[in-house]
């Protein structure tokens, strides 16, 4: 309760409420603009804060995050592109409600289910950090280990008509997570003397190319692909009896993303697919999921709004960054001479109370951002199709050029969205393929990190209790989906498989 | 910039600043542009824009801090080459950049840089969690003896896996040596036991050693860190390791003399400015002050040393 009324009391600081209203607009557009991530976005502003006072330095910065984690949801729903990594799972029912001429409504849900997260990250933050952080300190190689099988399990029940096709899809994306740097050794894997490839092929670029170019691929080759309804320009929050049924799912999204965010390299996108599946797993109405569900974009919406907020409890207890966006926040810290980690409370609690007010702030100002840009990101959409298409394009190509002023970068987009085109063709799912890039990584170098601890001994991943419990409930959801697959063959031999539509 | 422009400049900067301290040699240009591998808030980041703050009144120019990020430094490398070599423009070296040169083979090494002066040491420690029995190297390696442990490095290529796997030989024993994607990941496995002990640079668990979470076991220098005047040396503790992560600058081939002659003064006389001297104390860093002409041989050797070691552990083929 102290902690509520030390906050409460800066939030009468128009420093600071001016610092998080200027974050979060600034996170948004970033946010939206796709390329730009959070953690980019929070880098250009980061020289800003040089001049001014600590709290409200960091409170920029921390509602820049808020605001991005909402804004990658933007492009998500209107053309396909995810603006961020953890935007991703939002393309599935928010891009098929657009179509649907629901756009505004989609936007809508969003907005609200990033509201929501974002507060109850923020109480999570504010009232839970200490046994969180006790959660992240237990989360050893294994552990993770467990946690990635876990959301690369999630593949079977995003697989659509062909389990077999599904799983070929994901290999495709974990053969691409092996490219760079070998986690364990250091030594270049299928670099192919390129420099641009030593760091590995960032998902985001093969989320732009699987997504938004397919997208765009499949307008120009196949007829009739791209006819759409135009949506109304306005954004329509969901009226009680929709808001209703979401709550499920949002909760399946603030619990499970208080998890993922608190796990260093867990992480938003991890957040975002587990909750989908799980709001999915308890859904009322399973079949609409795929198929433009509210609830499908009100689940990752609110999961990676709390991880953006509980991110920071690593961040905060041990000084650890869990992710880039908390690391460019630590960069803010540390250049205010603050440190994070176990001491910052008791040297520089002002600075934490402030940094909750900001977020509370910046969670309440997201609306009214929202409010003013969506209107016009929905105008624009609705613009007749060579220039949407046009636009498209140059959106795409910008942003990602900017990440790293590299044209290798757009070869890799170019390639992605080429292969998606094809996988679309030849009716191959793509969301198991961006599964295993982002999650590919994680899971390799923690595996093989496990090994070296217990000396090449597998026996590491069934004595660790947290690694057992994450692979037996993998093994569950699996077989749990293939008995589905099973059933629903047998029942209607000849019609099509009534799992997610995968377009 | 030609040498009479020069001397226009020059005689109008004495005009302007009288007798100032760099009245006598005025920067060659106005805008000076510090150029690093690290992403915004990483430690080549830090170290920049900090050293930028104090610079800049020093030379009297402007300095801008660029983050030139992707392959490790292969980007940054091969864009520094292609910069004039009129002072404008700088590196941030640290081993990061040998260690790039020699596994990833980019077109641009760091033999296509020319090294100004050093500027720090960020010195690297073995250090433990508070409640683990390991108190000396010697309780370490003992302990190694007994059962499999496990020793954490940030980074596969990194100077502190170098130092672990030197240790590793001249102690004789078999142990994990665990890499991870970063300092902070890496303390999380030493404070919850999963390593016994993990090697780092002072300033990524200054904030657990002040809490007294974790517990400095040997530094790798050579001498004693003066903060931490109790915590032994790994070769004093009898064991023959010693590492030296360097932090400096570089420039593109070819950088004129005068530029040099500047910086070498402009350097020491900032480690001496009490502000930043206070500034840098507190992150640990070492003033490491290296002129020009031993640096450029100081990092020939470094990269010497690290092939032979890249290629003694197997890393890289002969």
């Amino acid at each position: 309760m102290e902690t509520l009324a030390e906050v409460g009391a800066q939030l009468l600081s128009w420093q600071l409420l001016l610092a998080a209203f200027i974050g979060v607009a600034w996170g948004v557009v970033g946010g939206a603009l796709p390329g730009i991530s959070p953690s980019i976005s929070m880098a250009l502003l980061l020289p800003f804060t040089y001049a001014l006072e600590p709290t409200p330095a960091i409170v920029l910065l921390a509602a820049v995050y808020v605001g991005a984690e909402y804004g990658g949801s933007i492009p998500a729903i209107l053309i396909r592109t995810p603006g961020t990594n953890a935007a991703a799972a939002t393309v599935i029912d928010g891009y098929e409600m657009n179509l649907q001429g629901k756009a505004g409504l989609a936007l809508g849900i969003s907005l609200y289910s990033g509201v929501i997260g974002s507060l109850f990250g923020l109480l999570v933050l504010m009232l839970l950090s200490e046994p969180l952080a006790k959660v992240a300190l237990a989360f050893t190689p294994p552990a993770y280990f467990g946690l990635g099988v876990l959301g690369l399990s999630i593949v079977a029940s995003l697989s659509g008509e062909s389990l077999l096709k599904g799983f070929m899809a994901c290999l495709l994306g974990l053969m691409v997570a092996t490219i760079g740097t070998d986690p364990v050794t250091g030594g270049n894997r299928f670099t192919f003397g390129y420099p641009d490839l030593l760091g590995g092929v960032a998902p985001i670029l093969i989320m732009v190319g699987l997504f938004a170019l397919t997208e765009l691929f499949a307008q120009a080759a196949i007829p009739g692909e791209g006819n759409r309804v135009r949506s109304s320009p306005r954004i329509r929050l969901p009226d009680w009896p929709l808001a209703r049924r979401l709550i499920p799912s949002q909760l399946i999204g603030c619990v499970l993303g208080s998890f993922e965010g608190v796990t260093p390299g867990g992480g938003g996108t991890v957040a975002a697919f587990i909750s989908y599946n799980e709001a999915r797993r308890w859904s009322r109405h399973k079949e609409e999921f795929g198929k433009g569900s509210p609830e499908g974009v009100a689940a990752p919406e609110t999961a990676n709004n709390v991880v953006a907020e509980t991110a920071l409890v690593p961040l905060l207890s041990f000084g650890v960054p869990g992710s880039n966006s908390a690391a460019v926040l630590m960069g803010g810290f540390l250049i205010h001479g603050l440190l994070p980690g176990p001491m910052l409370f008791q040297r520089s609690a002002d600075v934490v109370y402030g940094l909750y007010a900001g977020l509370f702030a910046a969670s309440l100002f997201q609306l009214a951002v929202a409010f003013v840009i969506l209107p016009t990101c929905i105008w624009l959409v609705n613009r007749p199709k060579p220039y949407l298409t046009a636009f498209i394009y140059a959106l795409v190509f910008s942003g990602v050029y900017s990440i790293n002023h590299s044209l290798f970068d757009l070869g890799v987009v170019l390639i992605a969205g080429v292969v998606g085109l094809f996988m679309r063709l030849l009716r191959f799912p793509i969301l198991p393929t961006v599964l295993g890039v982002v999650l590919g990584f994680m899971i390799e170098s923690n595996y093989r990190r496990s090994l070296v601890l217990s000396g090449d001994s597998h026996m590491i991943f069934l004595t660790d209790p947290i690694a057992l419990g994450l692979l037996i409930f993998s093994a569950i959801v699996v077989l749990g989906s293939l008995a589905r697959h099973v059933y629903d063959r047998n029942r209607k031999p000849a019609g099509p498989a009534a799992a997610v539509k995968e377009g | 910039m030609n040498r009479r422009m020069q001397a226009v400049a020059l005689s109008a900067a004495i005009m302007a600043i009288g007798l100032g301290p760099l009245a006598a040699q005025t920067y060659p240009v106005k805008t000076v542009t510090l150029v690093t591998h690290s992403s915004p808030g990483g430690g080549s980041d830090v170290f920049l824009r900090e050293l930028a703050k104090y610079l800049a009144p020093e030379l009297g120019v402007d300095v801008v801090v660029d983050n030139v990020s992707g392959g490790s430094g292969a980007k940054a490398m091969a864009h520094m080459a292609a910069q004039p070599a009129d002072g404008s423009v700088f590196y941030a070296t640290t081993p990061t950049f040998i260690y790039t040169s020699l596994l990833s083979k980019p077109e641009k090494t760091y033999k296509d840089l020319e090294p100004l002066v050093n500027v720090f040491e960020d010195p690297e420690v073995i250090y433990t969690a508070a409640s683990s029995p390991v108190q000396t190297i010697e309780d370490a390696i003992k302990g190694a003896k007994e059962q499999r442990v496990s020793w954490g490095a940030a980074n596969p290529n990194s100077l502190e896996r170098q130092a672990l796997e030197q240790l590793k030989k001249v102690a004789g024993v078999d142990v994990g040596i665990v890499s991870y994607e970063g300092g902070g990941d890496m303390m999380l496995n030493v404070l919850n036991g999963t390593l016994q002990i993990g090697v780092g640079e002072i300033q990524e668990i200054r904030s657990q050693l002040d809490s007294g979470e974790v517990r400095l076991v040997a530094s790798l220098g050579d001498e004693r860190l003066a903060n931490y005047p109790d915590v032994p040396t790994a070769k004093e503790s009898g064991y023959d390791v010693s590492v030296r992560k360097f932090r400096g600058l570089a420039g593109p081939k070819g950088l004129p003399a005068d530029v040099i002659a500047i910086w070498e003064k402009a350097i020491p006389a900032l480690l001496e400015n009490p502000e930043y001297k206070k500034a840098y104390s507190e992150a640990s860093l070492l003033p490491d002050f290296v002129p020009h002409a031993e640096y450029g041989p100081f990092i020939d050797t470094f990269a010497a040393e690290t092939e032979s070691y890249l290629k003694e552990a197997g890393i890289t083929e002969q």
